[in-house]
């Protein structure tokens, strides 16, 4: 379980998220939706244990991350940034063997054990066959999927990720997803992540939280979400919902100019 | 494009130790006088209980009281400064950050004109020179970290400028005694500024061995949190590595093992910024293997520096500083062109 209690978050005198609580479950994925400046990024940082903040507290499976070293963190939450450094001449394995840092420490080798769970995350998201393959000469899609190969090497049972199919094209954006929903369903992994694509997003989302100049507006299941006027008014655009088969796609709608 | 080889690294491990073992017996072995490798290796034997010495009691000091603790001197500045310089530039993730790059050169600077100019007759360096060199050195790194790095928003960028600041202050102080010192006293700031191991002694080796042996080892212990740091700040920080912890660890056991060798042997420059560079070069990006590497290129490397220092115009000598500059200056010109660092 993953817990916000009125958490603010500040910079500066300008207030980024107001007093947000929110209960996340074992299991779910949980996606948090709402225009750029809404809060979004700063949320999950705070999420991920990697800000500061100025009010409330956030804590998994009871233990509240701001009393945690960052190593301890690093066992109960992975994280994966909107724009992650991919360090020349790190080959992939290197590259997602650092998710083991947080196990065998920085002085010590990865035990036999930690390269087990390298090995079994490379092959699970199809990356075995670049092992020796520098990061940086990976295709854009390839390199994502090593990105949260590496957040999954950390064996969390929560995931926070921002933004992780920006820069992707439709087919990387789905194999991306696909893998994580499964890791959601296999694992009971908790996923909480920021996602643009709102289409995608209701696609394989349980639960849709909107953030809007820093404060929830709406909290519920995707589908409800999406259906909603205060999703409209806080894009200040006006969509279309339509249904295919079973699923929301949200479709903009232009301005009519006279 | 795939990473470096276990064969490549290997060989190029292989070769760093025969340079290593070439550049000892070069400075043991050249010099004004003559004396064969072959008698110097067996005089070295004969103290272990192998076989007998050949040299006389002169040859015995000329090599061993004269050349080897210069040698010996070399190897340890080589390897410290080599180690502070790819240290370096993995904590500040800057290809350019060399180990004076938090005002430990200009602290040092500052430390050892005061010594010459107020304390010195102008016409030797006073015996308070390498102290008050290593007391400026740390004082410039210590104003450099409290101005730097305290707050939540410190980066490393805010660090490397408050060492730009805290350089141009201390140099502005060395500057202005300077301007009110004799011309005698100029020279002998200037000499001791380039840099030398003409007056290396074995007190002198006991006095930065325990500085260069911890230093070393804490740099070379933290290689491994250097590479998780080659991600970021925030991205280590998730994977569970304290950076703020590594980095006043590893940027203390730079800066202490650069200000003990500083007081010694003066300021030696390009060897922290070439050194890590070119093991970069031959054996990829991670720290694991340019740090222990850098050690021991980077002793190899001023040994031989040193050893064309005295003897390219023997009978006198060239300041060691302008030795390595001008085979660094090219080399990092070739660097450039061929470089390879930095994220994505």
């Amino acid at each position: 379980m993953v817990s916000l209690s009125h958490v603010e978050l500040r910079a500066g005198s300008t207030t980024l998220v107001h007093d947000v609580s929110l209960e996340v479950a074992r299991g779910t994925w949980c996606t948090i939706i709402g225009p750029n400046g809404a809060g979004k990024t700063s949320l999950v940082s705070a999420l991920a244990g990697l800000r500061a903040l100025d009010g409330g507290h956030v804590s998994i499976d009871g233990q509240r991350l701001d009393h945690l070293k960052e190593r301890a963190r690093a066992r109960l939450v992975a994280y994966v940034p909107q724009h992650p450094q991919i360090p020349t001449g790190m080959s992939v394995l290197e590259y997602v063997a650092l998710g083991r840092i947080a196990f065998h420490g920085v002085m010590r080798p990865p035990s036999s054990g930690d390269r087990a769970v390298v090995d079994g995350v490379l092959e699970r998201l199809a990356l075995a066959g670049f092992r020796e393959r520098e990061g940086t000469s990976l295709s854009g899609g390839e390199r994502q999927r090593m990105v949260l190969a590496r957040a999954l090497a950390q064996s969390t049972r929560v995931l926070v990720l921002d933004e992780p199919i920006s820069g992707l094209d439709v087919r990387h954006q789905m194999d991306l997803l696909e893998l994580l929903k499964k890791e959601v369903a296999e694992c009971e992994l908790t996923v909480i992540a920021t996602l643009h694509d709102l289409t995608l997003a209701s696609l394989f989302t349980d639960r849709m939280v909107l953030l809007d100049h820093g404060r929830v507006v709406l909290d519920g299941a995707a589908h409800d979400v999406i259906q909603s006027e205060e999703m409209q008014r806080s894009y200040g655009v006006a969509l279309r919902i339509v249904n295919i088969d079973g699923a929301d796609v949200v479709v903009p709608v232009r301005k009519v100019y006279p | 494009m795939r990473t470096p080889s276990t064969l490549r690294v290997l060989v190029v491990t292989v070769a760093t130790i025969v340079l290593l073992v070439l550049a000892v017996l070069l400075g043991l072995v050249v010099g004004p006088t003559s004396i064969s490798t072959q008698r110097i290796v067996g005089d070295a034997l004969s103290h272990l209980g192998w076989g007998h010495s050949t040299l006389t009691s002169l040859q015995s000091t000329i090599v061993w009281q004269l050349r080897a603790p210069r040698m010996v001197l070399g190897l340890l500045a080589g390897a410290m400064l080599a180690v502070a310089g790819g240290t370096y530039q993995g904590v500040f993730r800057n290809p350019l950050a060399d180990p004076y790059l938090l005002g430990v050169a200009a602290g040092a600077g500052l430390g050892a004109t005061l010594a010459i100019v107020n304390i010195g007759n102008g016409t030797s360096v006073p015996a308070w020179t390498p102290l008050l060199a290593f007391g400026g050195a740390l004082v410039a790194v210590v104003a450099t970290w409290v101005i730097g790095a305290r707050g939540i928003r410190s980066t490393p960028a805010t660090l490397v400028l408050a060492g730009v600041a805290v350089s141009a202050l201390f140099t502005s102080a060395q500057t202005f005694l300077q301007q009110q010192s004799s011309t005698q006293s100029i020279a002998r700031v200037y000499i001791w500024l380039l840099g030398s191991l003409a007056s290396a002694s074995w007190s002198s080796v006991e006095i930065v061995v325990p500085y260069v042996g911890v230093c070393v080892a804490v740099c070379l212990l933290a290689a491994r949190a250097l590479d998780v740091m080659s991600v970021g700040d925030d991205e280590a920080r998730s994977l569970g590595v304290s950076v703020r912890s590594i980095r006043l660890l590893v940027v203390g056991a730079s800066s202490l093992g650069t200000a003990a060798i500083v007081s010694v042997v003066g300021l030696i420059g390009f060897v922290g910024i070439i050194v890590p560079h070119i093991v970069r070069l031959l054996v990829g990006t991670s720290y694991r293997r340019i740090l222990p590497l850098s050690v021991v290129f980077g002793a190899a490397f001023l040994v031989v520096c040193d050893t064309l220092a005295r003897t390219v115009m023997a009978p006198s000598e060239l300041p060691l500083g302008v030795v390595t500059a001008v085979i660094g200056a090219p080399v990092f010109v070739v660097i450039l062109s061929l470089r390879r660092w930095g994220t994505t």
